[in-house]
């Protein structure tokens, strides 16, 4: 640990910041501060932070503008900050190209494990997502193995569709993180899917009927209503 | 206070009105000739019919129309000569100007009335709210108190404090930021609801599944010692609605089990489907409901001394008023009873059908 990792935190509600910067800082990261989006893009580029955190509702520009721009250039993980019942600011800052994001209220542990899987994606991000899977994914009694295209629960075979298969590897491939109903239909169906959520949720419901032992309160994938799904983080 | 304007759009409903009356007023006096033979009483029933158009339809124009066209068809059908128009007939004039004053005077009165009527509605609207508004500031102060209390005097006397005793204070301050948290989101759910003022919300089809499932999942981080048990059919259910709203339901329908429970220890949540309805219910294993109480349980409108503050936990008397409020604007009825084996349940259902009858 030669180097703290550098968390860029855009907030313009300063009780908010305090809090989150000293969470940080007692967890052994390095915080910067930006009140409001033009600070924030300068900061980006001058200090090339290690993940940025992002709240939607700045007093300059809109949130969603400064993701799209630090995107044009940069892979910086970026962490969404949003306020509740806003599922289409979500959904937005995640197609353009957002990490993931976190609702406010929110705790300092879930603050913390959400930027461990941006960092720990990040880290990753440039040589392994882009090769064939290969190797196997393991979260509690689930394993997903990429090499026989295989998934095992409890080490007993499940036998899934292709397209079953898909979504289970694909959101594995991401544990940890959200993906939007239109990014999984996308990578599953192919790019010019229409954007029909029906189709994704009934594979679900019967991914779920093969893999949870009881789909009404799911221990592997997790629905984010109005956004999408993830898995529950690799060991 | 605002009120909508009125729909100046002639409505088919409207006209299927007059005209039924119309054509059964044409079939009586056609029917009383043939018994009684005597025309005088025409005037008098077609008359009659202008009031009930005018009565009973928007505005003026049915009225207005219905008058005219009736002192013709009495001047064309039921007046010697027959089927011929003669305006020479004394008191023609007089026949014509009565139909139009009823029909105008009768229209006023009603539109009149339906405007009362609509103020009336409106400030029973206003009155709910702002009961609900006076509830919910009263049950805001108790914990922003607290909140305060514990925070200042970490501040003031942070150093005299034992470590234990800061803990302590600052345990509670945190409890009730997140009691608050609780209660914020069912006010904006309320707003959700009333976003329009007529109720009306925005269904899209869910699976009712992942629903559930999203609030145990939150219900279980914010009481991680609640034991809840999830149970839903093998069939996946989809139901059209509020996704937000349905969720903040469910959580408070768990919540409350386990605050008012008293001694709950387990709850169970289910789902079924039945008469192609999405039946959910939350039972608990806990005290139940004070008998006397279960009418009134979901207006709100319990005495907050009695209510509230049961073993020192706040009331839910507006998270179950809102679940109510939630529940009826989908189309659905949320019951309450005790279960024979001791405990409460809640239970509303769903319609699975696409029709958008919650309007």
């Amino acid at each position: 640990m030669g180097n703290k990792c550098q968390v860029l935190m855009v907030e313009d509600d300063m009780g908010i910041a305090n809090f989150m910067s000293t969470i940080l800082l007692s967890n052994n990261y390095g915080v910067l501060r930006a009140k409001n989006g033009e600070t924030a893009l300068m900061m980006v580029s001058s200090y090339c932070p290690d993940v940025i955190l992002l709240d939607l509702g700045l007093p300059d520009i809109d949130g969603l503008d400064v993701v799209r721009q630090v995107r044009t250039w940069s892979r910086i993980p970026i962490i969404v900050v949003s306020a509740r019942s806003n599922e289409k600011d979500k959904v937005a800052a995640l197609d353009l190209g957002a990490d993931d994001y976190i609702t406010k209220p929110f705790g300092s542990e879930e603050l913390l494990a959400r930027i461990r899987t941006a960092l720990r994606h990040a880290a990753g991000s440039d040589s392994a997502v882009e090769m064939p899977l290969t190797g196997v994914f393991h979260t509690g009694g689930l394993t997903v193995d990429y090499d026989k295209r295989h998934v095992y629960v409890d080490g007993v075979d499940v036998h899934l569709t292709q397209n079953e298969y898909k979504i289970v590897s694909l959101l594995s491939r991401y544990a940890g993180r959200v993906l939007t109903y239109d990014h999984i239909i996308r990578s599953v169906w192919g790019p010019n899917s229409s954007g029909d959520n029906q189709i994704l949720r009934v594979n679900m419901a019967n991914i779920r009927r093969k893999i949870e032992k009881n789909p009404g309160d799911p221990a592997y994938i997790f629905t984010e209503i109005g956004v999408g799904y993830r898995m529950a983080e690799g060991e | 206070m605002h009120l909508p304007k009125k729909k100046t759009k002639l409505s088919v409903r409207d006209a299927g009105i007059s005209f039924g009356i119309f054509l059964f007023t044409c079939i009586l006096c056609a029917l009383l000739r043939f018994v009684g033979g005597h025309a005088n009483y025409a005037s008098m029933l077609f008359i009659l019919s202008v009031f009930m158009t005018a009565r009973f339809t928007e505005g003026y124009v049915w009225g207005i129309a219905a008058s005219l066209i009736d002192v013709l068809t009495v001047n064309y059908l039921f007046t010697y000569p027959y089927f011929h128009f003669n305006f020479t007939l004394a008191g023609y004039p007089i026949t014509m100007i009565c139909m139009l004053a009823v029909s105008l005077a009768t229209s006023a009165l009603t539109s009149r009335a339906k405007l009362v009527e609509r103020i009336r509605i409106e400030a029973e609207h206003e009155k709910t709210r702002s009961n609900l508004l006076r509830a919910v500031s009263h049950d805001l102060r108790t914990p922003l108190t607290s909140i305060l209390g514990a925070t200042s005097a970490v501040i003031e006397h942070g150093e005299t404090l034992s470590q234990q005793e800061r803990v302590e204070l600052l345990e509670g301050a945190q409890e009730d930021a997140c009691w608050l948290i609780r209660m914020v989101e069912n006010l904006l759910a309320v707003t959700r609801v009333d976003a329009d003022g007529g109720g009306q919300i925005v269904k899209t089809p869910e699976a009712a599944e992942e629903i559930i499932a999203e609030a145990v999942a939150k219900f279980k981080k914010q009481f991680p010692d609640a034991n809840v048990q999830v149970r839903v059919p093998d069939e996946l259910l989809i139901v059209p609605m509020d996704s937000v709203l349905i969720g903040q339901v469910l959580m408070n329908l768990m919540e409350n089990a386990v605050v008012h429970g008293e001694k709950t220890t387990h709850i169970l949540l289910s789902l079924t489907k039945r008469n192609n309805r999405a039946f959910f219910e939350v039972e608990d294993d806990g005290v139940g409901i004070d008998p006397e109480k279960l009418p009134h349980i979901f207006d709100g409108t319990l005495p907050q001394d009695n209510f509230s503050h049961i073993n020192g936990k706040r009331s839910m008397g507006i998270g179950l008023s809102v679940c109510n409020t939630i529940v009826r604007a989908h189309g659905g009825v949320l019951e309450a009873k005790n279960r024979p084996e001791g405990g409460a349940s809640f239970s509303f259902s769903l319609s699975i059908t696409e029709d958008q009858n919650g309007q």
